[in-house]
């Protein structure tokens, strides 16, 4: 079994309008701190697998973690190496900002053993960006695509975000065009999300900023599927696409409820039949993991949270992110050889009544068969998954 | 019995009713003296935590008077909402004399008046006290004027008090004994006991809280119940001094409780005589009634599972009440639950609170109704007090509605917007009355069906809280009165009908469509819903289907926080109602209640 790692780089320049992952603005001098703290918490929980652990995929994501210098990179990455058996044709990710890399940088990067870059771009429109409180504008993003390239990068993502307050039709339109102009491998689709937690959902709250117009986005969505369908690109998942052999294998992990093991403050793991979570706050993560505790596996001194997942979770859990897999689904034979039983022994009624909302579907794959979500579903894939919870 | 006072007080609510009887119980030693904010007639928090019953609606104190005589004082508390005057009724049969408290900053209120008019013409001795004169605010001189007027008594023999800091409230126990007179009655004569509260206990039974009229009753003697005949052996007989305390005997003249041993407070009705077995009195004493609901809703558990949680809950509420009535009712929207019946619409907020406050139950109350007299083209009547019961429009002859009469008091200056509120529904205005300078009795006849929502919410905001109301039923009259239904795709909903007057069928209906469509969320697939009254459609609106509810993303890995978002979704689309295969969540069912004037 081939495992995934998530790092997480909690640090950011700024907090933007929209965001409320654990990120913390203002706190970079904690960085070289935080690095040992990862580097103490990777061979803590390596210590504790069960034999030397095979990765296929690692990600830094963030927060920002284009703010870590290469040598901190590399600190990390040596860690890694030492302790788990990195697969040749690895997957490895970084989140990035345009607007924090340069060239040298990302010749760096590469040198390092990265191999894909994933910019939050969210939009084209320096109204927009303003709006979000992003740090970049959109000539950064002509520089950071360029620099990748000529860094030797050949797995591009762009992030963007679509439905915004006040958004029109063109204007994300434009956003995309810009966006397949830079030629990206993959790109993901974000509808925005009002958090309560991050500024947008105050603000919204308070009336100083309209609700985003969820049929609008919805043919924000439609529209745009279209447009990469006609470029060249594959939807695999409700919000990605990618370019025939570009699809993201670290986020295939999480969708098809395969282990991975997460790093850093307020990170998600999942392995041995165990979700964990760790402190979220970045003093408190550098604090736990100075703890020469060892804890059974996939625990790390870090983790405040576990949850012991049954095989009916496991299954629940299986169906609820598989079917965001817009084209591979959940696969019956899969799904049997992995549980042992049908899926539809299973959640026999549940699909049933999906299928005659019009929800799900069959599809013939081989001699396999594939449930997966109709393409009018993929907008309201919440009214499918409620199903496989409690 | 020379040496015996039953009073009682009569205020308005927040006038200091509850401080005041502190007060006395304080001074004349009854409870020691604590903490003063916890108030002991006010007591249900209080029963609840101790797990007994300590309901003290009538506490017996000894005071030693300034004559040296020391006196039965016997305190009878009286409910303090309008919806039952029936039982402030029977509470001040059972008395010589009323205090009566007035706030030193309010004034006379409507519910004092009208709690005032009732207690003169059960001829009782009136005490007139002026209260909270600690407060900056209090004008004591004009209050008294006031009183005075109204009382025809000279303005320097009203008591200044405050019950908040025991200025004077001593006085008031000596103005009890001298001017309440002593209770009469023939201690030989055949027991007469009249009923005037009672509640439920676990281990005694329905305690009956009695004032002996005539007679003499022991704890070894048979008892009747006179208007169910029903034959008692009591438990005990006893005072509340302020806990239960038996004694061997109550003779007349006095106050105290029977443990009846009966299951069930309706077997104990408040107004009742209650006799002795063996020298049964020959006639009961006068005033008994029979409580009749006056307001309908139906009550449903918000999940269906809790029904038998519901059930229990109603029927334990019961055992303490006898006013309250309810039968078992299904509801195509709402499925299994009751429809009850309320003395008032304050009668239903409360049983509503409880249920939800003592019982934890989720429960969704209908929109409020009240009960039709339907008289049928056969002939015959029917009362309706489900307005989805209503028979088709050819068979009916007539509908004739419950009638009130209504008091309204307020500064003068809100004359004007009163009026306005009261005629705008149906209101028809009998002529002001002025109890007191600056302050006017504006008298109405009005459908009891016009008050039953948010009236009172709506006289409070017109009158920035000044207003206070008082009403009685008057009668049953005929009026152009029609079905108000409710479709969801085509579909009538039971629960959200309604029956309204021809000329507001039109607004009422084109205000609900306009409520539900904020409140019925968008589903897979379009839903209409539609107003109907008088065999037409008279509004309609459609409820977009959804087209987007899904997470953007699944952030680091993190499931966990994206499966709590499903499963509160989850939780909230269960507690939904299925009407045919639309969702309505519970709020839709009260939305009746939520339309604003516009």
């Amino acid at each position: 079994m081939n495992y995934s790692l998530y790092l997480h780089i909690p640090f950011c320049v700024r907090r933007c309008a929209y965001c409320d992952f654990n990120t913390y603005a203002g706190q970079e001098a904690l960085i070289p701190d935080y690095v040992e703290a990862l580097r103490r918490e990777i061979e803590a929980v390596a210590r504790a697998a069960p034999g030397r652990l095979t990765v296929h995929t690692i990600f830094f994501g963030g927060g920002t973690p284009s703010l870590l210098s290469p040598r901190h990179f590399e600190r990390i990455l040596t860690a890694l190496q030492s302790h788990f058996s990195i697969l040749p044709e690895a997957e490895i990710s970084l989140e990035a900002n345009p607007g924090t890399v340069t060239l040298a940088s990302l010749r760096d990067l590469r040198a390092l053993g990265f191999n894909r870059i994933s910019y939050g771009v969210q939009s084209f429109h320096p109204e927009e960006l303003r709006q979000l409180e992003r740090i970049h504008n959109p000539l950064d993003v002509f520089d950071a695509v360029r620099w990748a390239r000529r860094a030797g990068f050949e797995n591009l993502n762009l992030d963007l975000i679509y439905g915004l307050p006040e958004q029109s039709l063109d204007r994300w339109t434009a956003t995309l065009r810009w966006a397949l102009s830079f030629a990206p491998e993959h790109l993901s689709l974000y509808a925005l999300t009002i958090e309560s937690g991050a500024p947008f959902g105050r603000w919204t709250a308070r009336g100083l900023l309209p609700l985003p117009d969820p049929d609008l986005a919805a043919e924000m969505y439609t529209q745009a599927g279209e447009r990469l369908g006609v470029n060249g690109y594959e939807q695999y998942e409700i919000s990605n696409w990618a370019r025939p052999g570009f699809q993201c294998r670290h986020n295939l992990q999480y969708w098809r409820n395969r282990p991975y093991l997460g790093f850093g403050a307020g990170a998600h793991g999942y392995a041995g039949k165990m979700r964990v979570a760790n402190a979220l706050r970045i003093r408190s993560y550098i604090e736990r993991c100075k703890s020469p505790a060892s804890l059974p596996f996939p625990l790390s001194p870090a983790s405040v949270h576990k949850r012991v997942i049954s095989r009916r979770v496991e299954m629940q859990e299986t169906m609820m992110t598989g079917l965001r897999l817009t084209r591979e689904g959940v696969s019956a034979r899969e799904f049997a050889r992995r549980f042992g039983v049908q899926v539809t022994d299973v959640f026999g009624a549940e699909i049933e009544k999906l299928l005659g909302l019009g929800l799900l579907e069959w599809a013939q794959e081989k001699d396999d068969r594939i449930l997966r979500l109709t393409p009018s579903a993929r907008l309201l894939g919440n009214q499918v998954f409620l199903h496989f919870v409690d | 019995m020379n040496n015996i006072r039953n009073f009682c007080i009569i205020a308005h609510v927040d006038h200091g009713k509850s401080t005041l009887a502190d007060r006395l119980l304080h001074l004349t030693g009854t409870v020691p003296e604590r903490d003063t904010t916890e108030q002991i007639l006010d007591s249900m928090d209080l029963e609840r935590e101790k797990g007994v019953t300590i309901k003290a609606s009538a506490v017996r104190m000894n005071y030693t008077a300034a004559d040296g005589q020391t006196y039965e004082l016997n305190l009878i508390d009286t409910p303090g909402h309008v919806d039952f005057g029936y039982e402030v009724s029977r509470a001040l049969a059972a008395c010589e004399g009323a205090i009566l408290v007035v706030d030193a900053t309010q004034g006379i209120e409507a519910q004092t008046l009208a709690n005032l008019y009732q207690a003169l013409e059960a001829d009782l001795t009136i005490v007139p006290v002026i209260n909270k004169i600690d407060l900056v605010t209090a004008r004591p001189d004009e209050v008294a004027e006031d009183i005075a007027s109204l009382l025809g008594v000279p303005p320097e023999s009203i008591l200044r008090v405050s019950a908040k800091t025991g200025e004077n409230v001593a006085a008031v126990l000596e103005a009890v004994v001298a001017r309440v007179p002593p209770p009469k009655g023939d201690a030989e004569a055949p027991l007469r006991a009249l009923v005037f509260d009672s509640h439920y206990d676990s281990y005694k039974g329905v305690v009956a809280y009695v004032r002996v009229v005539e007679g003499r009753l022991a704890a070894a003697d048979d008892i009747r119940m006179m208007s169910t005949g029903a034959a008692v052996k009591p438990i005990e007989v006893g005072i509340f001094a302020p806990m239960m305390k038996p004694v061997a005997a109550l003779s007349a003249g006095e106050v105290g409780y029977i443990a009846t041993g009966l299951k069930s407070v309706r077997d104990a009705r408040v107004g009742d005589t209650i006799t002795s077995a063996a020298r049964p009195a020959a006639a009961p004493l006068p005033g008994y009634r029979h409580p009749k609901p006056m307001v309908f809703a139906g009550i449903y558990p918000a999940e269906a599972d809790d029904y038998q949680d519901l059930r229990e809950a109603l029927e334990k509420l019961q055992l303490n009440d006898a006013s309250l009535y309810f039968e078992p009712e299904t509801s195509q929207a709402l499925g299994y639950g009751f429809r009850a019946g309320f003395l008032g619409l304050f009668h239903m907020e409360i049983i509503q609170e409880r249920i939800e406050r003592e019982y934890d139950l989720d429960v969704v109350f209908t929109a409020p109704t009240v009960a039709y007299e339907v008289l049928l083209r056969d002939g015959t009547t029917r009362i309706v007090d489900t307005p989805a019961d209503l028979p088709d429009e050819g068979e009916i002859e007539e509908i004739r509605e419950p009638w009130m009469t209504i008091e309204i008091i307020t500064p003068t200056e809100f004359y004007g917007p009163i009026m306005e509120l009261a005629t705008k529904r149906r209101g028809i205005f009998k002529g002001p009355q002025y109890p007191a300078p600056h302050r006017v009795q504006l008298n109405f006849e009005i459908p009891l069906s016009e008050i039953i929502v948010d009236f009172f919410d709506e006289l409070k905001s017109r009158t920035r809280g000044y207003a206070s109301l008082d009403y009685q039923f008057l009668e049953y009259r005929p009026d152009k009165l029609q079905k108000l239904e409710i479709l969801v795709n085509g579909e009538p909903v039971d629960a959200l009908a309604a029956i309204v007057h021809t000329k507001d069928a039109y607004h009422k209906g084109q205000r609900m469509i306009t409520k539900l469509k904020e409140l019925i969320p968008r589903q897979l697939f379009e839903v209409a819903i539609q107003a109907s009254s008088g065999g037409r459609v008279i509004s309609r609106a459609n409820v977009k289907p959804l087209r987007k509810d899904v997470l953007a993303k699944c952030y680091g890995g993190d499931i966990t926080r994206k499966k709590k978002l499903l499963e509160k979704q989850k939780r909230g689309k269960k507690r939904m109602k299925m009407v045919g295969n639309v969702e309505i969540p519970q709020d839709a069912f009260m939305a009746v209640l939520k339309l604003e004037e516009e």
